[in-house]
């Protein structure tokens, strides 16, 4: 499946409530934790990265299929989500518990 | 936003003497207890598996080789790879976390399971269950 290739406009409307929810909402960053969301259906939303790695892409994936959280892949790559979630350090993987004042999930489902 | 750890779920154990072996879970603890204080689950799962029966086999053949050797063990969540399938076996009157306390319980546990498995395994369904996953 080749995602479509990401306008410039929608790009900056994810980061824009990405940047919401890292003020407003409940997230969990790295694989492990994301693992831990899924496992016990507490997450909402899962962001991956391009350039994670594709077995760990599809376990996520399948874990995600099994609980039926949407996942979405980010148009960048980890060190771009880490940018995007205001860290300095890169993140791969990431899970939105509790989107806060941002509607991220109502748009990416929208989409979906 | 569904809960799949549920029990009667197919797991694959990833770690430990019985990596690659499929299992099914009996009793979920996902908050942990005190003693494990991690998500964990019960699980009963076929520990050596049946072997593959051909035409030309006799009758006695047959029954040896669809023998399956069961095993129950706690096992933490991270080690385990939920799947797709379910196996529907009545498990809960058989196994439960005493059963691991001795030795000898844990044994006719195990052989009570041995017995369901098997019957569950002659009539043909299941049929991802009791095969190896080769890998």
């Amino acid at each position: 499946m080749v995602a479509a290739k990401k306008t410039k406009k929608t790009h900056e409307s994810i980061n824009n409530r990405l940047a919401l929810v890292m003020k407003s909402g409940k997230y969990t960053l790295g694989y492990k934790t994301v693992l831990k969301t899924l496992r016990s259906s507490k997450g909402k939303l899962i962001l991956i990265s391009n350039n994670c790695p594709p077995l760990r892409k599809s376990e996520i994936e399948y874990y995600a299929m099994l609980s039926k959280i949407v996942v979405h892949h980010y148009g960048g790559n980890n060190v771009d989500l880490g940018t995007a979630c205001g860290k300095f350090h890169r993140v791969s993987c990431l899970s939105i518990i509790d989107p806060g004042d941002s509607d991220i999930i109502k748009s990416l489902s929208a989409d979906h | 936003m569904v809960k799949f750890l549920k029990p009667n779920k197919a797991v694959i154990l990833l770690q430990g003497r019985f990596a690659g072996h499929k299992a099914t879970i009996v009793k979920n603890f996902d908050d942990g207890t005190r003693d494990r204080a991690y998500g964990h689950c019960l699980v009963a799962g076929v520990a050596k598996y049946p072997s593959k029966v051909i035409r030309k086999d006799s009758a006695k053949k047959q029954a040896k080789k669809s023998r399956v050797k069961a095993f129950v063990k706690l096992v933490n969540y991270n080690h385990i790879m939920p799947t797709r399938y379910t196996l529907d076996v009545d498990l809960k009157d058989v196994v439960s976390p005493d059963v691991l306390v001795s030795r000898d319980k844990k044994v006719t546990a195990c052989k009570e399971i041995k017995a369901k498995f098997e019957e569950r395994f002659k009539t043909g369904k299941n049929r991802w269950f009791f095969s190896k996953l080769r890998f």
